[in-house]
């Protein structure tokens, strides 16, 4: 299963990937100087945090965002392994939310239903690797049992 | 993302595109796919680096980084992008006028018209101080008056573009202020560049239509070609014109006014190639000047053994030894370069240009105006930009305007564009022209070609243009129908430029869409404000378009009278 690594020490922290994340995939327009435009916002899948790191779902393998789901909403599919989100039962409970050990799922208040990365299992590529300028964000096999990628850095101004 | 499909429309340049690609030599092209895909925020207008807290942005998608650390936020971030490209723009003018009154006062080039050049350089001190330019008096007073009573009257340098500059560093200016402010500066841009061309004409007599001959096939195989490049003193070029003569040189430009009565330089190519003419091993010198000049050359200069000498040098002495020093340098280049092959493409076009209003009876194109034998005056400026295919957007612009009979006047790197396609051949007006125009352009002379040239983009040969039609036509601007256009704009210049146009009462089409997008405050302003304010808008587009529907909407923006 491929996923998404992250690579702090190349991450300038340039939002780059959730800006594209949220026109690519958030938006309804698609493209650039209409999406920044729509109402309600796009929600992004993707967010940059502090110590220079794009936050991804890792798509754990004891996912408890799917233990959590009261009705199977939060899915796991089954040929990629990639965890997703089923918006139209999605019932807005925010149990997935408060469960996840890294914060990536979103609520997202307008639309109803939970917003979180599905590593673009619908695409070829992620946009976010893609539109990457420094290469941080590679796509990669997962090692046997690991759970995710990246570490925190130790940082130096 | 977009991606280039085609790289040119020009053949002359595309016989070299296999050749760099061949040999792994990058282009314009090649680093403009590896920037992709280009910053959002950067690209909207959404960021800001002026001070040492940020950089900033405003995210479009983030609630907590809405505004910059200093609170600017997501309009004022879009003015302010505006502002600076506007600043930097006028800038540029007032670079060139100042290097050249500065040289003329000194009693360099010995005028033609001696009392015209002094009241000239006098009228230049005064815009570099704080007084008004007596030029602008030339426009017509409910103009001014207009921009009085909003404020946007240009007043000196110090008023005008220090204020503007500092608008980036903080104040508390609202999106519609702000503006104005730019509005303000690009319109001393606009008496900068008046000021160039009237110096010009007072230094070196009128310039007059020229047969001209365009494109890469000029260079010259059997002698030493010497290129300018860019914007420098036209001071200079004359010396080194002069220099050359008597001698076997040919003295060629790109992105350089190509007239200095009585020389002129033909243009080799337009800015989006301007790496090619080194590809062809038949360049010797080049002479560059600032702006419109790709640092790229320095590294292509290298591989084709050609030296580049720059003009804007700390410490450049006297201008007759320099140049001289130039043209010598360019003969020892030629032998030494002889073991350089040369593949110089068999492509030229011949074109007449350089016209002015003087040369002219613009009566006769308000008659044609009023008569309904045109649909209206398009003014087509602008250089290349990489996000297009080269020169295609502004000929086939040109053609579709052409055929629905609508008078095209045009400037600078623009003209070259539509030079290199025959365009600017009288020959070739039969072909691209409706009726009603043809009958106009065949009354007004036989020399005018299908696009009529008005000079370099220093001079302000188009806003003279424009001020006799408002004098033949007893009429104001805003009552003509008249658009500008810029399918393929790139440089700041062309964005004062536009706002300058803007101000005087001129829909103005700007392609690519200016990096204000992301405010929609802004591109408010800068529709219904200016339309307001007067009487124009500056039409930012976002969505895609071909050509046929950008000659649609220019074609509307001429109906609105």
């Amino acid at each position: 299963m491929k996923v998404i690594k992250v690579d702090p020490e190349k991450c300038t922290q340039c939002h780059t990937c959730d800006l594209w994340c949220g026109i690519e995939i958030g938006s309804v327009t698609k493209e650039l100087n209409d999406a920044i435009h729509e109402n309600p916002q796009p929600v992004p899948r993707v967010h940059v945090e502090g110590n220079n790191f794009p936050f991804h779902c890792r798509h754990c393998e004891a996912a408890p965002c799917i233990d959590a789901c009261p009705n199977g909403t939060m899915r796991r599919d089954p040929e990629t392994g990639l965890v997703y989100v089923n918006e139209p039962t999605c019932i807005a409970c925010w149990m997935c939310v408060m469960v996840c050990p890294f914060g990536i799922i979103a609520p997202s208040s307008s639309m109803h239903v939970a917003v979180k990365c599905d590593r673009c299992r619908n695409m070829e590529y992620p946009i976010c690797v893609d539109v990457c300028p420094t290469r941080a964000l590679v796509l990669e096999e997962r090692e046997e049992g690991a759970t995710w990628y990246g570490f925190a850095p130790g940082r130096s101004f | 993302m977009e991606f280039v499909q085609r790289k040119t429309a020009d053949r002359a340049v595309e016989h070299f595109l296999k050749e760099a690609s061949d040999k792994e030599i990058p282009l314009v092209w090649d680093r403009y796919e590896g920037s992709l895909p280009q910053c959002g925020f950067c690209e909207t207008g959404l960021n800001c680096r002026d001070c040492l807290q940020g950089p900033c942005i405003s995210h479009p998608f983030r609630d907590q980084n809405k505004v910059g650390i200093c609170g600017k936020d997501k309009d004022i971030l879009g003015v302010h992008s505006f502002v600076r490209l506007v600043v930097q723009g006028a800038m540029g003018y007032f670079d060139q006028l100042a290097d050249f009154a500065k040289a003329v006062e000194a009693g360099e080039g010995s005028p033609k018209r001696k009392k015209e050049a002094e009241k000239i350089v006098e009228d230049i001190r005064n815009i570099f101080g704080d007084g008004d330019a007596d030029v602008m008096r030339k426009f017509p007073k409910v103009l001014t008056d207009g921009w009085k009573a909003t404020g946007v009257y240009p007043e000196g340098i110090s008023r005008t573009l220090f204020k503007l500059s500092q608008k980036l560093d903080g104040g508390i200016g609202n999106v519609e202020d702000t503006l104005l402010w730019a509005f303000k500066g690009a319109l001393a841009g606009c008496a900068a560049q008046m000021l160039q061309g009237r110096l010009k004409s007072a230094v070196f007599g009128d310039t007059s239509p020229k047969d001209m001959e365009v494109n890469l096939g000029v260079l010259q195989k059997e002698a030493p070609n010497i290129l300018f490049y860019g914007h420098f003193s036209p001071l200079l070029k004359q010396k080194i014109a002069e220099s050359t003569k008597g001698k076997k040189i040919g003295v060629m430009g790109v992105c350089t006014d190509p007239f200095i009565p009585p020389y002129s330089f033909a243009p080799v190519t337009n800015y989006g190639s301007q790496e090619i003419p080194l590809m062809t091993g038949a360049v010797d010198l080049i002479v560059a000047g600032d702006q419109c000049v790709n640092p790229s050359l320095v590294e292509l200069a290298k591989i084709w053994k050609v030296e580049i000498v720059s003009t804007e040098i700390l410490k450049r002495g006297d201008l007759s030894v320099f140049a001289r020093q130039i043209v010598e340098k360019a003969q020892e280049a030629f032998g030494a370069r002889s073991g350089v092959s040369k593949d110089i493409p068999a492509v030229k076009e011949s074109a007449v240009m350089g016209f002015s209003q003087k040369d002219m009876d613009v009566k006769k194109v308000v008659d044609a105006i009023q008569g309904r034998k045109i649909k209206g005056v398009t003014i087509l400026a602008g250089c290349n930009n990489v996000k297009f295919t080269q020169d295609h957007e502004i000929v086939s612009l040109a053609q579709e305007l052409l055929k629905r009979d609508v008078f095209c006047i045009s400037e600078g790197c623009a003209s070259v564009s539509l030079a290199k396609y025959g365009f600017l051949n009288p020959k070739q007006r039969e072909t691209n022209c409706g009726k009603g125009l043809l009958s106009l352009l065949s009354s007004l002379g036989k020399n005018f070609p299908a696009v009529v040239d008005l000079g370099s983009c220093e001079n302000g040969g188009v806003t003279d243009f424009l001020l006799s039609m408002v004098s033949a036509g007893k009429k104001q601007l805003k009552e003509f129908p008249i658009v500008a256009c810029f399918p393929e704009a790139n440089r700041t210049k062309a964005v004062a430029r536009a706002a300058w146009t803007v101000a005087m009462g001129i829909p103005t089409y700007f392609w690519p869409f200016l990096s204000v997008t992301g405010s929609q405050k802004t591109i408010e302003a800068l529709g219904g404000f200016c339309e307001r304010s007067f009487g124009a808008k500056l039409h930012v587009v976002t969505q895609k378009m071909e050509y046929k529907e950008k000659a649609e909407l220019l074609m509307k923006g001429l109906e609105r009278v």
